[in-house]
């Protein structure tokens, strides 16, 4: 068991299955022999050398390009897009090549790779840098989305991310490249389309991703406290696929459910769980569900305003305690 | 290295579980043969046990929540099984239709309104019709504290007031302390509620002499208690005679289906165990017929024990072929119990105490003070006559009275 | 093919013959039933039977039967969605390309792609895409598994001239020309960015072969409607790259006869344009060359008629086809062959 720091686990994964496996290789910007802006791939060139680390010219769309073209011929590339913001940039790979090669092709071809990048705010970077984008790609038939929110699931999502057929979007979160967790020896290899519960309770759900998991969390604990509210917390990790299951059982025994959400309201992930709990498990709600987010603004970069945007532990308390007693 | 940790197959007929506690949390080390949470079934509480060592990495199944049989509920160790994402998605693609990729509920469940403006959620619109409450009422209640919304905690309060009637009348009496009955008191009555009614019981009961079997208890009472640790009581006696007998009345030993009396060549015998606030179960002792007394009163006494400590699992309760009823402890005289279908018979053992006798002796008949007790069984008239179950009881009786017991004791 | 008699061939006037007769008849195999077949495929749009949109090749055989010739099985392409004679040149039938245009279960891709997506991995064809210069990172990326691998394949990039503007083309040329990856790059310059002359919407004069110095790279202009001098250039640089020595770029010149796709009258053509470029259509110049070579007459009509017999027999079979089963609606989203989001 080691103490690694979420920017370690990035590392740690890519390494795991970097050794396991000669096909994957990794490339990105200033990945290789600087370890990456985030310092979250450091000590990856040294171990496996310069072919299969390879640092690129700033070209997302070559980086993705050239990813997509591996994967279709043999290679499991893992590509980074340094800031999460810059998806836009390339974002035809994805949107329009390698999420509908294989249905167009009738399946004569596949893209087995990981896009890993850069995700969400609380950096200070301004609002072109800051942004959660993984709403943007949970809405495109046939990639597969993650934004894990602890070391062991970076190591672990990675790993099942790497071993995957499908093309799969990593959301590291910035804020959280610091943090720290415990991860255990050995492989770890986790499941895509799994939520985890990580806190039993039974007068209300909240449904919360990366950054927003640890402060759900904080926001039950003073809930329980101070308020006598209960709280069931899930760290949602996947959204495509979506572990609905988990949700809508949470949502069956504590019959309300609330989201934490960090990307800008309109369309975030939370509306589409939003819709299939009310769809779904209508008959189990005792009341309205409530999505808490970042308000429909860019970032700015000034950091006592850029606190108020995203939602905080005491945001969520305030809200959920409002709701709960009203 | 990693163990999914599922629900397990909790009974034959059993679905589903919802699981009360976990006695372990997110990161607790587990040891294999540990108990990791406790489940409730419609038949019994059980205790699962982790089957390996690890650390409890992940609970996705918590308390208070219903898991199907053979679902996850837990992992432990440091990660989830290294399973190819693409197998497990194939499985969703076959449950749902693309057309229909979320399910929309069918039901329909009373209005959102009461009949005074009063909103009724969702959830406890659903409760109210499942419980058959009176949505009037509950609108009226809610107007009269002052809200204007009828929720779960409102529907909770009301079937607590009313645990499985609607409506009480409107000039509401004063009542007296309720009591809700647990699910598996429910479930139990239920049972017993539909052997009643589909089985003609026929009560018949025999009075027997305990004396000499007395004189034996007392006299190895010390001996058994040292050897044993538990105390020699008069049921073993009564059920090893049981067992002797029903080979004699292989038709009392049977189940029956309704057309069919199917004779069993093993004697699995059920004890009905009193669980004061946890209702009645019958713990089974497999191959009864092949146990000696002190086999036998020790085999009892394990399923007792396990019924009282809540260990018992379905296979404990599974396929009885005879059971006792022991109600000697209450004082009673005779009891009547209900049978336990499909067996077809049921023995009901009560209070044995000094009573005044006659003793014939080669000198003439005599009163002496002896120790008495009833012995009763319920029948399945379906099953056999009356004539069929008094001669079985007969010859209960006989072996109780004249078997050499301190033979059973010395070996 | 039926045989007709082949004349010996004789010393020739046009210098060594690198090519030899099997290749050239090769050549002018594939151009003939790339014509034909897309004669027919501009028919069967008029009819109605293929429906959508379809971008045809008339005029650009040369550039795809020269490359197609010259690459190896085992070597990659990819083309645009102009890439009828591309996959055809790679040795797909005709009943898959036309089944697919006719979007009939018995289409390379079952109706599922498209005419803008024709794809068939077992001839090396890795996808025809409709994004404007997609292909050519992608194509960057086949080339670095090759070249990662010690594979000895070479992946051939085929683009308009109108791709030369576009971001994914100059960052793919630097990618490849930094990686000296094991890449071709083919720009088939027909003159026309849709229905804009090229020379309207590009800085310099030759769109690709000017760009090339940008990237370290030769520039190098030829006639695309020469299917020997295809063949040669494009052995040269397909030999460059499996030997190691990086990434080419080839400004092939050419003409496409009809509108950009099949609702293009092309009405923006100055007069007497297209007549000019005809009398350069690449069928009448092979068969010339094939004359020249000595190759008798009846050789040639052979050729010719086997491939209408061909396409008559492609065209009756696709007619005959039915449409895929609904099933394929919601396959092969996902690598389980399902479209699942969710549990």
């Amino acid at each position: 068991m080691a103490e690694l720091t979420y920017r370690e686990a990035v590392a740690h994964g890519i390494a795991q299955e970097m050794e396991r496996d000669d096909r994957v290789v990794f490339l990105g910007e200033d990945v290789g022999k600087a370890g990456g802006v985030f310092k979250a791939t450091v000590g990856l060139y040294e171990k496996f050398g310069s072919l299969r680390v390879r640092d690129t010219p700033i070209s997302e769309q070559a980086i993705l390009g050239a990813a997509m073209g591996a994967a279709m011929t043999g290679l499991r590339p893992i590509a980074e897009i340094m800031f999460a913001d810059f998806v836009a940039v390339c974002f035809d790979y994805i949107a329009n090549e390698m999420s509908k090669l294989r249905y167009m092709s009738n399946g004569q071809l596949s893209c087995p790779l990981v896009i890993r990048t850069g995700n969400g705010g609380g950096v200070r970077f301004g609002a072109q840098h800051s942004q959660s984008v993984e709403n943007w790609t949970m809405m495109i038939p046939g990639v597969k989305v993650v934004a894990p929110s602890s070391p062991i699931d970076v190591v672990g999502l990675m790993a099942a991310a790497v071993r995957d057929p499908d093309p799969v979007i990593f959301h590291e979160h910035k804020a959280l490249y610091a943090t720290k967790g415990e991860v255990p020896d050995g492989e770890i290899v986790d499941t895509l389309g799994t939520a985890k519960i990580l806190r039993s309770g039974s007068d209300c759900t909240i449904a919360a991703l990366a950054l927003m998991a640890p402060r759900a969390l904080e926001a039950a604990d003073i809930l329980a406290r101070d308020h006598s509210i209960n709280a069931e917390v899930i760290d949602v990790r996947s959204l495509v696929p979506l572990d609905t299951k988990t949700i809508l059982g949470s949502v069956a025994k504590t019959g309300r459910l609330f989201t934490v959400e960090e990307n800008p309201r309109l369309c975030g992930w939370g509306a589409e769980i939003a819709s299939i709990v009310a769809d779904e498990a209508f008959w189990d709600l005792d009341g309205p569900i409530v999505r808490i987010t970042t308000p429909h603004i860019p970032l700015p970069a000034a950091d006592h305003l850029e606190d108020l945007a995203l939602p905080s532990a005491a945001r969520i308390v305030d809200k959920v305690r409002r709701v709960l007693n009203g | 290295m990693s163990a999914t940790v599922v629900m397990p197959q909790l009974g034959e007929t059993v679905a589903e579980g919802k699981i009360l506690t976990w006695f372990k949390s997110v990161g607790d080390e587990i040891r294999e043969g540990e108990n990791l949470f406790e489940v409730e079934t419609d038949k019994v509480t059980i205790d699962v046990q982790a089957v390996v060592s690890g650390r409890l990495s992940e609970i996705r199944v918590g308390a208070g929540s219903v898991a199907k049989v053979g679902d996850v509920v837990a992992v432990v160790g440091s990660a989830i099984a290294d399973r190819v994402a693409a197998t497990n998605m194939t499985k969703l693609s076959a449950e749902r239709e693309a057309f229909e990729e979320v399910s929309t509920p069918i039901d329909k469940f009373g209005p959102a309104k009461g009949p005074n403006g009063v909103r009724v959620t969702p959830l406890a619109r659903r409760l109210i019709a499942q419980a058959g409450l009176d949505l009037n009422r509950l609108a009226q209640e809610a107007r009269q504290r002052g809200s204007n919304r009828i929720a779960k905690a409102d529907v909770r309060a009301a079937t607590r007031a009313s645990p499985s009637t609607p409506a009480p009348p409107q000039d509401s009496q004063k009542s007296g302390e309720v009591i809700v009955l647990n699910a598996v008191r429910l479930k139990t009555g239920e049972r017993l509620a539909e052997n009643w009614r589909n089985i003609p019981h026929v009560f018949q009961a025999i009075e027997v002499d305990f004396t000499a079997i007395d004189r034996v208890r007392r006299k190895y009472k010390d001996a058994f208690q040292q050897a044993h640790g538990f105390s020699l009581t008069y049921l073993p006696f009564i059920a090893r005679a049981a067992c002797l007998a029903l080979e004699a009345f292989p038709n009392v030993n049977a189940r029956f289906d309704g057309k069919a009396l199917t004779l069993s060549p093993e004697t699995h015998l059920g004890i009905a165990v009193d669980l004061s606030h946890n209702g009645l179960v019958a713990p089974v002792v497999r191959d009864a017929g092949d146990l000696a007394l002190v086999g036998l009163a020790k085999a009892m006494r394990r399923q007792i024990e396990k019924a009282r400590a809540g260990k018992l699992t379905p296979d404990d309760l599974a396929g009885g072929t005879y059971s006792i009823s022991n109600n000697g402890a209450f004082g009673t005289s005779f009891t009547a119990p209900i049978i336990n279908a499909p067996q077809v018979a049921i023995l009901s053992a009560d209070a044995i105490r000094l009573k005044p006798a006659v003793v014939s002796t080669s000198e003439g008949d005599f009163l002496a003070p002896r120790m008495m007790g009833m012995i009763g069984q319920s029948f399945d008239h379906r099953a056999f006559d009356g004539a069929y179950s008094a001669a079985f009881l007969s010859r209960l009786k006989q072996i109780l009275e004249d078997r050499d017991w301190g033979d059973e004791l010395d070996g | 093919m039926k045989s007709g008699k082949i004349a010996a061939v004789r010393s020739d006037p046009v210098g060594n013959d690198d090519i030899g007769l099997e290749r050239r008849l090769e050549l002018f195999r594939l151009q003939v039933e790339i014509r034909d077949c897309e004669k027919r495929a501009h028919d069967l749009f008029l009819q109605n039977l293929i429906k959508g949109t379809s971008h045809l090749s008339l005029g650009q055989e040369a550039v795809a039967a020269g490359f197609g010739v010259a690459m190896r099985k085992g070597d990659k392409s990819f083309c645009t969605y102009r890439g009828h004679a591309h996959t055809l040149a790679r040795g797909a039938s005709m009943e898959g390309m036309l089944g697919e245009l006719m979007l009939r279960d018995i289409g390379l891709m079952r109706g599922k792609g498209g005419s803008m997506h024709l794809t068939s991995v077992e001839h090396g064809v890795l996808g025809s895409y409709a994004i404007i210069g997609a292909h050519l990172p992608i194509a960057c990326g086949s080339a670095w598994r090759a070249q990662y691998l010690g594979e000895k394949d070479v992946s051939v990039c085929f683009f308009g001239d109108g791709t030369t503007n576009i971001g994914a083309f100059h960052e793919a040329l630097n990618f490849a020309a930094v990686w000296k990856l094991p890449v071709v790059f083919v720009c088939e310059n027909n003159l026309y960015m849709e229905y804009t002359p090229i020379g309207d919407v590009t800085a310099v004069k030759h769109p690709a072969a000017d760009r090339a110095s940008s990237y370290g790279l030769e520039s190098i202009v030829i006639d695309g409607n020469d299917a020997d001098e295809v063949y040669r250039t494009a052995y040269a640089a397909l030999e460059k790259a499996r030997d190691g020595g990086g990434p080419s770029l080839i400004e092939c010149l050419t003409y496409r006869h009809s509108g950009h796709s099949r609702a293009d009258p092309a009405k923006y053509r100055p007069p007497g344009e297209l007549e000019e470029w005809l009398k350069r259509d690449p069928l009448t110049i092979y068969r010339q060359r094939l004359e020249e070579f000595g190759v008798a007459e009846d050789a040639i009509i052979a050729i010719e008629s086997e491939s209408k017999r061909k396409v008559e027999a492609a065209t009756a079979t696709c007619k005959a086809a039915p449409q895929a089963p609904v099933e394929l609606l919601t396959a092969d989203v996902y690598a389980d062959g399902g479209w699942a989001w969710r549990n």
